[in-house]
């Protein structure tokens, strides 16, 4: 099936980047103490010659196995990339090692600008790898996961002089308390436009006046930079927590989780009203007449038939509003609504670049994850409906 | 695109001229609050009796808005040039090796929060404007990418067939057949790009860039709610009025705006 | 004139076209006929090079094809496909002048060429402003025929061109085809797998099997002696005799006495032996009479006449 001849040049080139950029780019940063800015470290500077021309070797591999790509040397290939993502943290771990100086307890490792290449092209190799080989989204994710269980380990037990690391002792129990709030407020807002939504778009169905009024709303909104919203937001909701004491009592007030709930249900409606309208018109006619045909009733048709086949679309209503709904829920912590915004923001205002990434970090991932796994829901239920 | 769905230029010729009367209507309103704010001010009283200040006179509003309106538009600018020159690139001979990965990471990086590629920006490129450009280019990359993508590779191939029958060169295909035939949806990727730079933009405040961003954050941050209003109306205007006026140069189908696709600020 | 010597085009393992030659003189209207997947497609692209050949060698009026840069040989050559690959970007009139636009034609020049062309095709001027999705199937392939013969090349390359219509417009098509290929005397190399739309309009059929050329000659020739059974089967297997009798005129068989009028149901001169036959059985005849375009009778055409084999042929 892969008989090419030609080299793949996909990968040649990002090997070749990456190897100037283990060559030429700085991997760490070694600073005294947190306030002080770090000194800039190549690996070389880290590790010496031996080491950096060792960690080369696996690179220069890959572009030798790229040259002449048959299906057995890419196979090579994903266990040569797969090994290196593993081995990153043991040499971050040892290069930890070999440039604190023990009499300074205060100094920290921060990860500089090779690192985040070199992982970057890595996972670049990964994707393409997975393309050439065909191999199936969940296939990949378990390989990582392996990775990702590396990564762990090391972190808990060698790299707890690294900077990222140290930020998040500092304050374990709000990173959790932040994770938990983050995923509660997505799961709400999601959950609210979820039902709303399938009202909306059904009785949008009906009434053709009110579906063109609606999307014309939602589109409004969705125009609406999200800082702007959370911030007209932000005086009516004050005023009405005043004026109104039970919502008031129940923490309802200009900043904090009510803004941010319901702006992040205004942006999630419009997504959410228009995969669910589209899913339910898209449902082939046909099928619909035949189901009446057969003597269904209404309400059969509708849940039997309808909604079932209308559910790979709604599904991906719900991963774009989700992965949306992660970003803005981490602006929302600028009006106090917490999450793992307040990292960032915090980290911004104290110029703490790690604590910066231990928000900006997870959100990413929280986003991936989601995306990857609402999308194999809905690709899932696609292909049992295909079957 | 399917050919049915092309509206030769006649259509839009139809209705000229009171095409641009909304983004001029919001245009207009964007302009007169960023001179006269100041003559607003007793309305702002009414939020924030109490306070010294309810306008905000850091700097001028228009100036925040020029600054606000020319970070976002050399992002696109670049943006646009790089990521069509990119998307033309992988879809020629020569490049097609990298089409599938760039594919990928133009979807995979759609994925990532806008506000998170900002926050990743800072730790590389520092604080400031032009790291701020920076990263409202790379995330303003994705869609014009994936778009550009999408709209040459929706070209049938009959079309690209009888371009080469006929005898133009790769060339002239590309610059007669493909990219005008891709202009719409093209046109939709710039729109996605802008809208959420738009958006984006409003948190350079947070690193060290100055725009309409910044009475919002120093509202917030003051607990002065006047701040917060005039900030907020002055983005929530301005991202009217670029979101309207794509809308009109949109020659493609009725509803099928592309342009709030997904991703806020 | 188109010389193919051994012509190979191999796909990886493939071989779509194996070891072809085949030669279509100046003004000869030559129908490559086939099953689907049999290269005849692949054929013609070669000859323009949007495919390169393997092996052997193409020519063009003497010269191999890739003496030219590709672009100059084929503004040399119409091409026309069945999809009509019609820009949809562009009005009629600027798709139909493309290619003197590429060959950097004065506008006036090009202006004239394509109203002569609108009409030669029968396409009303107001269609000039059109875009390609305001026409009908047909009108879209008369425009495509149209852009092909923009350039007024020698050569004309022809894919499946009427495969998407409707069997009236595509049999209006024909013949609209075959009249301006008498007029312009035009070289063309035509693709179907129609065989009645093979045979109405080759003045060569070429019969492709498998990547080969199984059988060339006139329809004729080929119906009445087919190489072996997949050539038969191909021509209509037992309805080959009424596919002959398609080819041939009443005209051609009439005794031209002058009947008395009235004698027998009538037909006209212009009809095909088949259609002549069909009548005979309706009426159950063994006479007819033959009219001419004005319905004067000119001869008389009996069942005896229309079954003898032809000797002048």
């Amino acid at each position: 099936m892969i008989r090419d001849a030609r080299p793949n040049r996909v990968l040649v080139s990002l090997m070749s980047l990456g190897l100037l950029a283990w060559l030429g780019l700085d991997a760490l940063s070694v600073a005294p103490n947190r306030l002080v800015q770090g000194t800039p470290l190549n690996p070389v500077e880290a590790l010496g010659w031996w080491v950096t021309l060792v960690g080369a070797l696996p690179m220069v591999c890959v572009v030798w196995l790229a040259w002449r790509p048959t299906a057995f040397r890419l196979w090579a290939s994903l266990g040569v990339v797969v090994g290196l993502l593993m081995a990153m943290p043991l040499w971050l771990s040892g290069a930890v090692v070999a440039v604190l100086d023990p009499e300074l307890p205060q100094a920290r490792v921060g990860i500089g600008p090779g690192f985040w290449v070199l992982l970057f092209l890595w996972l670049l190799v990964l994707v393409e790898l997975r393309i050439r080989l065909r191999l199936r989204r969940a296939w990949v994710w378990g390989l990582l996961l392996f990775v990702l269980v590396v990564w762990g380990i090391a972190l808990s037990h060698w790299l707890t002089p690294l900077a990222l690391v140290q930020e998040y002792q500092a304050r374990s129990d709000q990173f959790l308390e932040a994770v938990s709030y983050h995923v509660a407020l997505v799961g709400a807002a999601v959950g609210a436009s979820l039902v709303i939504g399938l009202g909306m778009a059904l009785t949008m169905r009906r009434f053709d006046g009110l579906r063109r009024l609606g999307f014309g709303v939602l589109n409004f909104l969705q125009t609406i930079p999200s800082l702007a919203l959370f911030g007209l937001l932000l005086a009516p909701l004050a005023w009405l927590s005043h004026q109104v004491p039970w919502l008031g009592a129940l923490g309802v007030s200009g900043i904090g989780w009510a803004p941010a709930w319901l702006a992040l249900v205004a942006y999630s409606l419009l997504p959410m009203v228009r995969n669910t309208y589209v899913a339910l018109e898209g449902v082939d006619p046909g099928v619909i007449e035949s189901a009446r045909g057969m003597g269904m009733s209404r309400l059969q048709v509708f849940f039997q038939v309808r909604l079932p086949l209308a559910l790979p679309v709604m599904l991906e209503g719900v991963r774009i509003t989700t992965v949306q709904a992660i970003g803005l829920t981490a602006v929302a912590a600028l009006i106090g609504a917490g999450g793992l915004g307040t990292f960032i923001f915090q980290g911004l205002g104290q110029a703490a670049m790690d604590l910066v990434l231990l928000g900006a970090l997870p959100i990413i991932a929280m986003a991936l994850m989601a995306d990857a796994l609402l999308g194999a829901l809905a690709e899932r239920l696609r292909r049992r409906e295909a079957a | 695109m399917s050919e049915a769905a092309f509206n030769g230029p006649g259509s839009v010729n139809g209705r000229s001229r009171w095409r641009f009367a909304v983004p001029l209507i919001w245009l207009t309103a964007l302009l007169l609050l960023a001179v006269g704010m100041t003559t607003l001010e007793p309305l702002f009283r009414l939020f924030e009796p109490d306070l010294r200040q309810v306008i905000y006179d850091r700097e001028h509003f228009w100036v925040l808005l020029g600054e606000h309106v020319l970070m976002v538009a050399v992002a696109a600018l670049l943006a646009t040039c790089v990521g069509v020159a990119a998307a033309v690139a992988v879809t020629r001979a020569a490049g097609r090796d990298f089409m599938p990965m760039v594919a990928q990471l133009a979807s995979i990086g759609q994925t990532f929060p806008p506000v998170a590629v900002l926050a990743l920006a800072v730790p590389v490129l520092g604080f400031g404007t032009v790291p701020l450009i920076v990263a409202l280019l790379l995330y303003g990359l994705l869609p014009i990418v994936r778009n550009t993508l999408a709209g040459i590779q929706g070209i049938s191939a009959e079309v690209l067939e009888a371009a080469r029958g006929m005898g133009m060169t790769p060339r002239q295909v590309l610059l007669q057949v493909e990219l005008p035939l891709a202009a719409p949806v093209i046109l939709a990727g710039i729109r996605t790009s802008v809208t959420v730079n738009v958006a984006t933009a409003a948190l350079g405040a947070t690193v060290g860039a100055s725009n309409l961003g910044d009475p919002i954050i120093s509202g917030i941050v003051n607990g002065n709610t006047a701040y917060i209003i005039q900030g907020a109306v002055m983005i929530g205007l301005l991202a009217l009025t670029v979101d309207s006026l794509f809308e009109q140069l949109q020659p493609g189908v009725p509803g099928q705006s592309s342009g709030a696709q997904s991703g806020q600020g | 004139m188109i010389e193919l010597f051994d012509v190979t085009r191999r796909f990886g393992d493939e071989t779509a076209v194996d070891r072809i030659s085949l030669r279509v003189e100046r003004g000869e209207f030559c129908v490559l006929v086939g099953t689907s997947g049999c290269g005849k497609s692949t054929t013609l692209r070669m000859i323009n090079r949007l495919i390169e050949h393997s092996e052997g060698e193409i020519h063009l009026d003497g010269q191999p094809i890739r003496d030219f840069p590709e672009d100059q040989l084929r503004r040399r050559i119409g091409y026309a496909i069945q999809s009509t690959g019609l820009f949809p970007h562009w009005t009629v009139a600027r798709n139909i002048g493309l290619v003197p636009r590429l060959l950097q034609w004065s506008g006036s020049r090009i202006q004239d060429r394509v109203e002569a062309l609108m009409a030669l095709l029968g396409l009303p001027p107001e269609f000039a402003h059109k875009y390609p999705h305001q026409l009908s199937g047909g009108q879209a392939q008369r425009v495509g025929v149209a852009r092909a013969l923009a350039a007024d090349p020698d050569i004309l390359l022809m894919d499946e061109p009427f495969g998407a219509l409707d069997p009236i417009t595509r049999q209006t098509l024909q013949v609209e085809l075959r009249d301006l290929q008498d007029r312009l005397d035009k070289t063309i190399v035509f693709v179907t797998h129609d065989m009645d739309e093979a045979l109405a309009l080759a003045d060569r059929l070429v019969v492709m099997h498998e990547g080969r050329i199984v059988q060339q000659g006139s329809p004729i020739e080929l119906l009445r002696a087919p190489a072996d059974d997949f050539v038969a089967s191909l021509l209509g297997g037992d309805d080959r005799g009424l596919k002959e009798a398609a080819l041939v005129r009443v005209g051609e068989r009439m005794q031209p006495i002058t009947p008395k009028v009235g004698e027998a149901p009538w037909v006209s001169r212009e009809a095909t032996l088949n259609q002549a036959l069909s009548l005979m059985l309706w009426h159950q005849t063994r006479h007819l009479l033959v009219v001419d375009d004005a319905d004067a009778p000119v001869g008389r055409l009996s069942l005896d006449a229309l079954l003898q084999k032809a000797h002048h042929e």
